[in-house]
């Protein structure tokens, strides 16, 4: 068990710029998340702290120890690799045993070890089977009892669930959390999955373009983002762009095309910026109360069912789109939200961000 | 995002990614392995033999003597003729070899037009058993090495052999023929030799080709002939380039079957540098010939790549 | 419709020619193997035989070759299989630029005809051995050595891309995995790389063998005064043909069947107890499957019914019949040569026991008779040669087991 410190880390391929200055402190015995879209770096991240690839520049410590020019053999971390890379001509035992056969220990204790570790992950019994015998969500654990088996200190994931379908993913979830609490090892998790990130993580650090934007937990990411990007990435939200006009102790009131609305502000923002204002779909309330601070006419566009919830695509005025959601037992008779309605969100529910890059689609 | 080492860019960086990923043990038995093949079985002996077919025939004393210079005598000799003969060609050993280049040159179409159908047929059509009883039939005769195969074939075109029995038989002719003079034995049993190394190459390349691709333009309206010809054969070009490649310089440089099934106006150049060394006994002028029919086939290769527009990577696939 | 029915019926017929044209020969010769005609033929089919398989084994020169064969087939087992397997994983770990260079240079000795391959060897490895002033007994002139590493030359790039196919089907982050668990590169590719690599040895070593073992090309340069059962039988093949030839290709028949059902066996037991990494196996090897155990099966009553058939039959009495007949027959024929003498003596009775061979099998008709007037050029000449004969000397040295070797002179031409 140890945490782990990043400080600075940067890695160039050539004119390649993969990681810039990543400095984060992963705490001991955490689940820690980073998140990210495809290509932003967080699987080069990982393999610096595995030691596959050496930091162009910075530190990565664990349990306090330099890592610089330890190969990663040598480091007291494991990976889950991405595809899962399990040894398909072992049966699952001696695969789950390898780091103790490398390491010269004898048949009957590293089989000894297997069974603890079928029993962790709620195998028991599947020792002799071989991998291609199991299904998707086995095998994932399986590979993760592998890692587990040399009791690394640090265990690395490198989104090993987006090879399952949805239903075994959200159940693995819950699998894979179940047993970083029973063994307390630290575990560093990559996923581009913001859904998979926000469930399982005591901490998340979104990433964009090699850097780390925001490290917070996952409450803290959804409701109080720091930037543009994260605001757009991590959830689903609206926007409205605009201009702050004003500012007081607790809101921001940025003018916008569909009117002045107030926000809770980011502590970046003066009087005058370019500003975004961002509230969630589930946010937006229909027909609100008179102590609504945000109120606008709109437009049903569509609406589309999906179980247990509706979602509402509305026009504003000046051509802004909104999505609202509404619970299905809440929606008014069938949910036929249509023509001209009245909605409108609370300042506590909406922030307003410096301008700035969102995540794409 | 996905597996695979990052490559340190740099020519530098590779040795030190090769010893981490390998060891120092391993890595070293790598290199020195391939070290040696490289060097000592393929490279070196190719220059070691241009170089001595630079040099004049000297017994062995007096190699290295005062007299071992270099020369183009054994090249001269390959154009020009022997002493005397100034001013004229070598017609008989050119002939021979230009013989040879453009019998091979037959040999491979020849393969190629017969062993088409049959790789298209097995990689396309066949299914199950009896795809796997074409692969069995096809490989049965290569258990054989090239001189039992060239046995059966002699057997086969003798004066009294079956083909002969049976012509004779139906009446097509009065006399037996003689395959070996007018080289039908040589050709079929060169174009036989190498029958397995065009199926192969071909039926690899189609195996790969997506039947839909066949199917959308068939539905299209495409006669069978412009599938093969717009769809087919674009897709199995390497798998013909390097058929065709190398059945090629395997006909040009066959010895055993011109030996065995050569008649008598076919001598094969081969058999030249055969005589050279073995009772000619000069290697310089043997090892000068190698090179003439080394060179002349290469050329003629890399002269059918740019006409056909095939790159080298596509051959040996 | 009806273009597409004609075009199937032609394909059908097409293939039909193709196996004929494939297999003919073989059956042809596998049947002179058991006719107990001296001139191998089909017919007249005298008496069903099995003597020409005891020729074979009588054979000393055959024997010994055919143990030189399987030193030199060991010994380029042993060089090939590491040589190419290194070089397929230095493929896969050097620059991506490099890799083309590097690819043409391995791959070049398969295009490279085998005659310049033994020539360039028995160049080097004697210009070498006169830097060392090695002598005559050394290595560098040693047939065995000169013939291992002239062969190895090429076969190991035959083994180079068996092990490229292999390796392009391995997940490299196996062997990332296997370094991540604590794994020093060593264990890693002991551990991980090389069992995934074991088939690929198996198939390697296999091809290796046989590809040495079917050598001519380099091994008439390399072998000097050794003899392998190539060489051996090529020599044979020249100097006249007789039905032991044929056994002898009978017998490799059955053998490599033997083998290559055996080693089937093997890898799919292997297989069947390993993981389904072998399940994007070689499609060839894979449609080698059943009907290779269902020939072996037939080769194996085939077998089995000769032996009986040849045992029960009185092979004796009817070669007694079959050799009064023939006597008679060349008498016949012998009376009306005299008559027609200066019509040639390319009809000469081919059957006369005392002259089995044929004619136009003679070596010396192997030579143009039509080059030789412009013939001053060739390399013939001037050189202090005997004849104008293509074949070395010593391949004419008398040979007792070849009944038909002997000829009747430079006639027919």
């Amino acid at each position: 068990m140890a945490a782990v410190d990043l400080d600075g880390v940067s890695v160039r391929f050539g004119p390649i710029h993969a990681v810039r200055d990543v400095s984060v402190h992963v705490a001991d015995g955490a689940f820690f998340t980073f998140l990210g879209p495809s290509g932003c770096g967080k699987t080069t991240l990982l393999r610096a702290v595995s030691g596959f690839v050496e930091p162009s520049a910075g530190a990565i410590r664990i349990g306090g120890q330099d890592m610089t020019g330890i190969g990663p053999h040598k480091r007291p971390t494991a990976l889950v690799f991405q595809n899962l890379a399990l040894f398909p001509l072992m049966p699952v035992w001696q695969n789950i045993a390898f780091a103790l056969e490398v390491r010269g220990v004898g048949r009957a204790a590293r089989r000894k070890r297997a069974d603890e570790l079928l029993e962790l992950i709620a195998m028991p019994g599947h020792g002799d089977r071989m991998c291609h015998e199991l299904s998707g969500g086995q095998r994932q654990r399986v590979a993760v009892a592998r890692a587990l088996a040399a009791k690394p200190a640090v265990l690395l994931l490198d989104e090993p669930l987006s090879a399952l379908d949805r239903n075994l993913r959200e159940h693995m979830r819950g699998e894979l959390r179940a047993i970083q609490r029973r063994v307390g090892v630290t575990f560093i998790y990559i996923t581009h999955d913001q859904g998979e990130a926000l469930a399982m993580s005591d901490q998340v650090a979104v990433m964009r373009q090699g850097a780390v934007l925001q490290v917070a937990d996952a409450r803290t990411l959804y409701d109080r983002p720091h930037s543009a990007f994260v605001a757009s990435f991590v959830g689903e939200n609206n926007v409205f762009p605009g201009t702050v006009t004003a500012l007081d102790s607790n809101y921001a009131t940025v003018a916008t095309k569909a009117g002045l609305l107030r926000a809770k502000p980011d502590e970046k923002l003066r009087v005058g910026d370019a500003a975004l204002v961002f509230v969630r779909p589930e946010a937006i309330r229909f027909a609100p109360s008179e102590d609504v601070e945000n109120r606008m006419a709109a437009t049903v566009a569509a609406s589309a069912f999906e179980g247990n919830l509706w979602r509402v695509f509305l026009e504003l005025a000046g051509d802004l789109r909104v999505t609202a959601t509404r619970v299905h037992a809440e929606a008014g008779s069938d949910g036929e939200d249509a023509g001209r309605v009245v909605i409108g969100f609370s300042a506590r529910r909406a922030v307003a961000l410096p301008e700035g890059p969102l995540a794409a689609e | 995002m996905n597996s695979g080492p990052a490559t340190p860019p740099g020519t530098f960086a590779w040795p030190r990614a090769f010893f981490a990923r390998y060891g120092a043990g391993l890595g070293a038995s790598v290199l020195v392995l391939v070290g040696f093949w490289i060097l000592a079985l393929v490279l070196v002996p190719q220059l070691a033999m241009a170089d001595f077919s630079f040099r004049p025939n000297l017994p062995p004393t007096e190699q290295g003597g005062p007299r071992d210079v270099y020369t183009l005598e054994h090249y001269e000799y390959l154009v020009r003729g022997g002493a005397g003969g100034e001013g004229e060609y070598n017609t008989v050993d050119l002939a021979v070899l230009g013989r040879t280049l453009l019998a091979a040159l037959f040999v491979a179409a020849v393969d190629l037009a017969i062993c088409y159908p049959i790789a298209f047929l097995l990689a396309q059509s066949a299914h199950g058993g009896f795809a796997r009883l074409m692969m069995v039939l096809l490989v049965v005769p290569f258990w054989l090495n090239e001189i039992l195969r060239a046995f059966a074939f002699r057997i086969l075109f003798g004066t009294s052999g079956l083909v002969n029995d049976v012509l004779l038989g139906v009446g097509a002719v009065e006399e037996p023929m003689d395959f070996f003079r007018d080289n039908v034995a040589l050709y079929s049993g060169l174009t036989y030799a190498f029958v397995l190394l065009m199926v192969f190459p071909l039926y690899n390349a189609l195996e790969h080709l997506d039947k839909s691709q066949i199917e959308a333009a068939r539905d299209m309206g495409a006669s069978w002939l412009r599938v093969h010809w717009r769809v087919v054969i674009p897709f199995a070009k390497p798998g013909i380039s390097s058929g065709c490649a190398m059945v090629f310089m395997l006909s040009a440089g066959a010895l055993a079957t011109p030996q065995i099934l050569g008649g008598p106006s076919s001598l094969w150049f081969t058999q030249i540098i055969y005589q050279w060394f073995n009772t000619g006994n000069n290697w310089p002028r043997g090892s000068a010939y190698a090179i003439a029919l080394l060179i002349s086939a290469l050329v003629l290769v890399l002269v059918a790549m740019r006409v056909f527009k095939v790159r080298l990577r596509d051959l040996g696939k | 419709m009806t273009s597409t029915r004609f075009a199937g019926i032609f394909l059908t017929a097409f293939v039909v020619l193709f196996f004929c044209y494939l297999l003919g020969p073989l059956v042809v010769m596998a049947v002179t193997a058991f006719n107990s005609s001296a001139f191998p033929r089909v017919a007249p089919f005298e008496c069903f035989s099995v003597e020409w398989f005891g020729v074979l084994a009588n054979d000393v020169r055959l024997v010994d070759g055919l143990a030189n064969s399987v030193y030199i087939g060991i010994g380029v087992v042993l060089l090939s299989v590491p040589i190419g397997m290194a070089g397929a994983l230095f493929l896969t770990r050097i620059p991506d630029r490099a890799k083309p260079w590097y690819y043409t240079v391995a791959v070049s000795p398969i295009l490279i005809p085998g005659v310049v391959l033994g020539i360039s060897t028995l160049v080097f490895w004697d210009r070498l051995g006169r830097m060392f002033g090695a002598g005559d007994e050394s290595v560098f002139y040693d047939g065995m050595f000169l013939t291992i590493v002239g062969q190895t030359t090429f076969v190991a790039a035959y083994c180079l891309l068996v092990f490229m196919a292999r390796l392009q089907r391995f997940d490299a982050t196996q062997e990332e995995a296997a370094l991540d668990l604590g794994a020093t590169p060593g264990q890693s590719f002991r551990k991980v790389l090389l069992p995934f690599l074991k088939p690929a040895i198996a198939s390697s070593g296999v091809l290796a063998f046989l590809a040495s073992f079917e050598n001519y090309n380099t091994t008439v340069f390399t072998s000097l005064t050794q003899e392998t059962l190539v060489t051996v039988v090529a020599s044979k093949v020249r100097h006249g043909i007789n039905p032991s030839i044929s056994a002898l290709a009978v017998a490799i028949v059955a053998l490599t069947l033997a083998g290559a059902v055996v080693y089937e066996i093997l890898r799919r037991r292997e297989a069947g107890t390993g993981a389904k990494a072998a399940a994007g196996r070689n499609v060839v090897s894979s449609k080698l499957g059943n009907p290779a155990l269902a020939l072996f099966l037939l080769v194996c009553v085939a077998g089995i019914g000769t032996v009986y058939f040849a045992g029960t039959v009185g092979v004796e009495e009817c070669k007694a019949t079959v050799q009064a007949e023939k006597r008679r027959r060349a008498q016949e024929r012998i009376d009306a040569l005299e008559k027609t003498l200066q019509d040639g003596a390319a009809s000469a009775a081919p059957e006369a026991p005392a002259n089995p061979g044929e004619t136009i099998f003679a070596p010396r008709n192997l030579q143009p008779a039509t080059r030789r007037p412009t013939d001053e050029a060739a390399p013939t000449q001037g050189e202090g040669r005997q004849t104008n004969n293509p074949f070395s000397p010593d391949d004419l040295a008398p040979n007792g087991d070849s009944p038909g070797g002997q000829t009747s002179g430079q006639t027919g031409d």
